[in-house]
């Protein structure tokens, strides 16, 4: 009996807390278009595999970008890194192999989030100007770089790798995003690093008085949050064989979202790295659903805006109502 | 209940001086504290108490003067040194996690690993181990915590007192330091706060307090060391003065040879 | 398509500035990749869009099998929404039920995801303008492999082969437009006179060749002296070089630009050197510029493709494909010389809508 009662509190706990909120948003919306397309092919396991292909370098992205808020930090610049990674892959593809295009994209993304975190912590500037900088100057270096022009991509390996591949019958886009998420979920929940990463977006202070190196603990989030949207420059250039300086351009805003729906606080020292995941996915099943209910595109725009507040009102109130 | 000089010296500190520029906010700091002795640290505003917990705790080098904890000298460079030679801060802030729960934040930065040692190499973290510790800290403090599980911004204000003074002394540190444990608290929770003290002073820790009020002072402290303008001007046991003489020190009105 | 038709609808759904050169460099970029794109000879044999017929027999076959059709778009503005108006309702006809409309906003990887996303629903018929011809190929292939009727708008894509995996192209026939731009300005100047040409200064296959084709046909008219030519990359640049190009030619009596929206800046610059002299050529159909044409000022004409056509041309093919109709490789669709005497008619025939209502005033006055 007691047991039971403490299992039911425990319960009640789980369902009151914040992160639970994406949770509610997430199947309303599953269950929402569930109904409305109940005669299309909306609820196919063929049709959850696209939206799980289509999200992939932005559920990347979105993990990536959990980190740097959780230290405290927004990062502005994922969005052309993204573009530049893929670029400098696809463009060494055409001289080297796999691992050495793969390194030199994942470099630039080491590179930039180092550049981020020093210039924020020398200069003491908010990390949302300084980004906001990087941001333009990689654009402008990723625009230079072809000249505008788009890098075909052939080899078919790197194809298979980061963009059409199957293992065991699963696309090798949502294996990324389980391994990366995985990782990510492993890191913040269950190891030390991640217990001083949230700390220090907690409280930069207390983490300092209790030995916590804060300046070196931001600079691996942001690092991290770079690295993981050069991997998403790779997911994009292995799915559409080449690459653009345009990629990512747009996925800024819709990853802040989709991580603030699932959780994680944009002022740091709260992270969920399954809600930033699910958040996305619901993202991904938003733009679906919409386009298979025949709306034109203008009516998708206000559908979208709608859905998600209602959503969140919904999440909001469930989690007043306990 | 004063204690004979015979008893073991704790932390010993000696013509301590610290300027800013042409501030000198520690002029020269002497003063001794034993094992398991309560000693309050007295000042007006700007005598230099602050100054002075930094210097110990690490936060600021001294620019001159020895420090020596159980008789050795130390030199304390940083936090880590100051925690590596046993002596902890319950800082005014109290230096805790809002987001994290009781057992996170009494073990912050010094997570006990898993015991696998690939896991432990990744820096896994042993919950049940750190859950089992927190409360037997916490039951030797006599501190009764609703859930381990709360977050830190749900507690109490003298729960958390409790909880930053657990993480100090849990760290097995034979100095705790606390700047002004009371100073946010009701009458209630001062008086837990209170009882604390004595509970980790009568397990051997040496206790240096800074405080404001008096009766917290005279209830709680076997000796008084007072600041004034930088120097410790007086050294008195508490059972021997009144509250009126320890105010009369603390302005400058009245002097006692240190 | 036209690319100031796409430049143009930015200013109509307020983008920042920022979005508009963004989409009009990518545009810029994704046709400059060449050698992929209709040329001249495909243009000249190709088939006319009034050909295109289906009988009551063959449209009665279509209504008894439930067909579907997707439009998948390359971006949205008012002149991509006539030529899904056009669709829709000539599919309406056919009793075939469009199940999705997407617009990729210029972003390939976009574009690619729309394509998997329309292609759970297995529509029969596809309309669809690529945005990056490689990078969306293999999302074409996916959604034809159902067996879907694949009808391009403007842009081949690498590798497909005709009747094999698309039924054919739609266009505008830029080349015919630059000749009927080069025939306006003859009428302007009345067959002599000084003209200043401001061309689009970048590779982009539309714009280059009715400008290119402008040039061949004015040779026709020895007695028009081109006394200048500029080049400009981005639209907000045409108010600068009109200026420039007045002030250091004040003789000058016409202008041709390369579109509307480009249009808009020249004119706007005339105004403040206040010329009202000089005469503007151009092509598409504006309403800022429209309205200048209408009150005597400046524009003396614009040539006008038919977006509601196009449209409903490519729905055509695609549900005569279904019947087993082959297609040219290459359908094109006629454009108007617009005057300020044929304004609403032109418009009429263009979006099969009627004019703004400040356009007819101002027509009236
Ligand atoms: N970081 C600093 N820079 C300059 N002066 C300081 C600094 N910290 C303290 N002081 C000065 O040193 C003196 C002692 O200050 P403090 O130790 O804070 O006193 P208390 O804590 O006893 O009120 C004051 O005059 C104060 O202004
Ligand atoms: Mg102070």
């Amino acid at each position: 009996m007691n047991a039971q009662m403490l299992s039911l509190n425990q319960l009640k706990q789980i369902a009151l807390h914040r992160e639970a909120f994406i949770y509610y948003i997430f199947f309303f919306v599953l269950f929402f278009f569930a109904i409305v397309l109940h005669d299309t092919a909306f609820l196919t396991f063929s049709n959850f595999m696209n939206i799980v292909k289509q999200t992939a370098p932005l559920t990347i992205m979105a993990v990536g970008l959990t980190f740097a808020l959780a230290v405290g930090h927004i990062d502005l610049s994922i969005g052309s890194v993204v573009a530049l990674s893929a670029l400098v892959g696809a463009l060494l593809l055409q001289h080297t192999g796999i691992p050495l295009a793969v390194l030199g994209a994942l470099l630039v993304g080491v590179t930039v989030g180092l550049i981020n975190g020093l210039l924020i912590e020398r200069l003491q500037v908010s990390s949302l100007l300084i980004t906001l900088g990087t941001m333009g100057i990689i654009t402008g270096i990723a625009r230079q770089l072809t000249n505008l022009e788009s890098v075909p991509i052939i080899n078919q390996d790197f194809t298979f790798l980061f963009g059409s591949g199957k293992v065991l019958g699963m696309p090798i886009l949502l294996l990324w995003t389980l391994v990366i998420g995985g990782c990510a979920y492993i890191i913040l929940k269950k190891l030390a690093a991640g217990r001083h990463l949230l700390a220090v977006g907690g409280n930069p202070v207390a983490a300092r008085a209790m030995g916590i190196k804060v300046t070196r603990i931001r600079l691996y989030a942001l690092i991290a949050s770079s690295t993981a949207a050069a991997l998403a420059g790779l997911l994009y250039a292995g799915r559409l064989h080449g690459a653009r300086y345009t990629l990512g351009e747009a996925d800024l805003l819709t990853v802040i979202a989709a991580v603030a729906i699932g959780g994680t606080s944009l002022f740091g020292g709260r992270a969920c790295i399954v809600g930033a995941i699910l958040g996305t996915w619901l993202m991904g099943i938003i733009n679906n659903g919409l386009i298979l209910s025949g709306f034109s595109t203008n009516e998708q725009m206000i559908a979208r805006g709608v859905i998600l507040v209602i959503a969140v009102a919904i999440g909001v109130k469930e989690i007043r109502n306990g | 209940m004063v204690r004979s000089s015979l008893d073991q010296v704790a932390l010993e500190l000696s013509s301590i001086k610290k300027s800013f520029g042409g501030v000198h906010a520690l002029q020269d700091v002497t003063f001794t504290i034993n094992k398991g002795e309560v000693v309050g640290l007295l000042g007006d505003n700007g005598a230099g108490k602050s100054t002075l917990v930094k210097c110990i705790s690490g936060v600021y080098a001294p620019d001159s003067g020895e420090i020596k904890v159980n008789g050795k000298a130390v030199v304390i460079r940083s936090p880590e040194d100051a925690r590596a030679a046993g002596i902890e801060t319950v800082f005014q802030d109290l230096a805790m996690i809002p987001e994290f729960n009781i057992v996170q934040n009494l073990f912050l930065n010094r997570e006990i690993k898993h015991k696998n040692p690939i896991l432990r190499w990744l820096g896994w973290l042993d919950t049940k181990a750190m859950t089992k510790r927190a409360r037997k800290a916490l039951n030797r403090l006599n501190t009764r915590i609703p859930s381990y599980n709360e977050q830190i911004h749900n507690l109490s204000g003298g729960q958390r007192q409790a909880i930053a003074i657990a993480r100090a002394v849990n760290w097995g540190a034979d100095i705790v330091i606390m700047d002004e444990p009371t100073a946010a608290l009701g009458v209630e929770q001062s008086a837990q706060v209170n009882d604390l003290i004595k509970v980790i002073s009568s397990q051997g820790v040496a206790v240096l307090l800074i405080s404001h009020n008096m009766q917290h002072v005279v209830e709680t402290c076997d000796r008084a060391v007072v600041l004034y303008q930088g120097s410790s001007v007086a050294d008195v046991a508490v059972a021997e003065v009144t509250k009126e003489d320890l105010v009369g020190l603390i302005t400058g009105a009245k002097k006692i040879a240190a | 398509m036209t690319l100031s038709r796409n430049l143009q609808s930015c200013n109509n759904y307020n983008f920042i500035s920022k979005s508009i050169t963004f989409a009009f460099t990518l545009l810029v970029t994704s046709f400059a990749a060449p050698l992929l794109a209709v040329d001249f000879n495909s243009i000249t044999n190709a088939d006319k869009s009034e050909n295109i017929k289906l009988s009551q027999q063959q449209v009665d076959s279509l209504k008894s099998k439930k067909l579907t059709a997707a439009l998948v778009w390359h971006g949205s503005s008012a002149w991509v929404n006539a030529v899904s108006q056009g669709a829709k309702e000539t599919f309406s006809r056919f009793g075939i039920k469009v199940v999705a409309v997407t617009d990729a906003q210029f972003d390939p990887a976009k574009q690619v995801a729309d394509l998997e996303n329309i292609s759970v629903l297995n529509p029969d018929i596809i309309l669809s303008l690529s945005v990056d011809s490689t990078s969306t190929k293999n999302s074409y292939r996916n959604a034809i492999s159902n067996g879907a009727k694949l009808v391009l708008l403007s842009n081949p894509i690498e590798g497909f082969i005709h009747h094999q995996d698309y039924v054919g192209i739609v266009t505008d026939d830029m080349f015919g437009m630059g000749k009927a731009a080069a025939q306006l300005t003859m009428e302007a100047l009345k067959q002599s006179g000084k003209l200043g040409i401001i061309y689009h200064d970048a590779k982009y296959f539309i714009t280059n060749n009715r400008d290119h084709a402008f040039r061949q046909a004015l040779k026709s008219a020895p007695n028009i002296e081109i006394i200048i030519e500029k080049g400009f990359v981005k639209e907000s640049e045409t108010s600068n070089i009109a200026a420039a190009m007045v002030l250091q030619n004040p003789e000058i009596e016409a202008i041709y630009v390369s579109w509307d929206s480009a249009a808009e800046g020249v004119i706007e610059a005339l105004r403040s050197l206040d010329r009202p002299d000089i005469k503007v050529i151009t092509h598409d159909l504006g309403v800022n510029n429209l309205l200048d044409m209408a009150t005597n000022r400046n524009l003396y004409g614009t040539i006008a493709d038919r977006p509601y056509d196009i449209g409903a041309t490519m729905a055509k093919l695609g549900a005569a494909a279904i019947l087993g109709q082959r297609a040219a490789p290459v359908t094109i669709v006629p454009f108007d010389k617009v005057t300020k005497t044929n304004i609403t008619s032109a418009w009429q025939q263009a979006f099969k809508k009627p004019l703004p209502k400040l356009l007819t005033q101002a027509l009236q006055q």
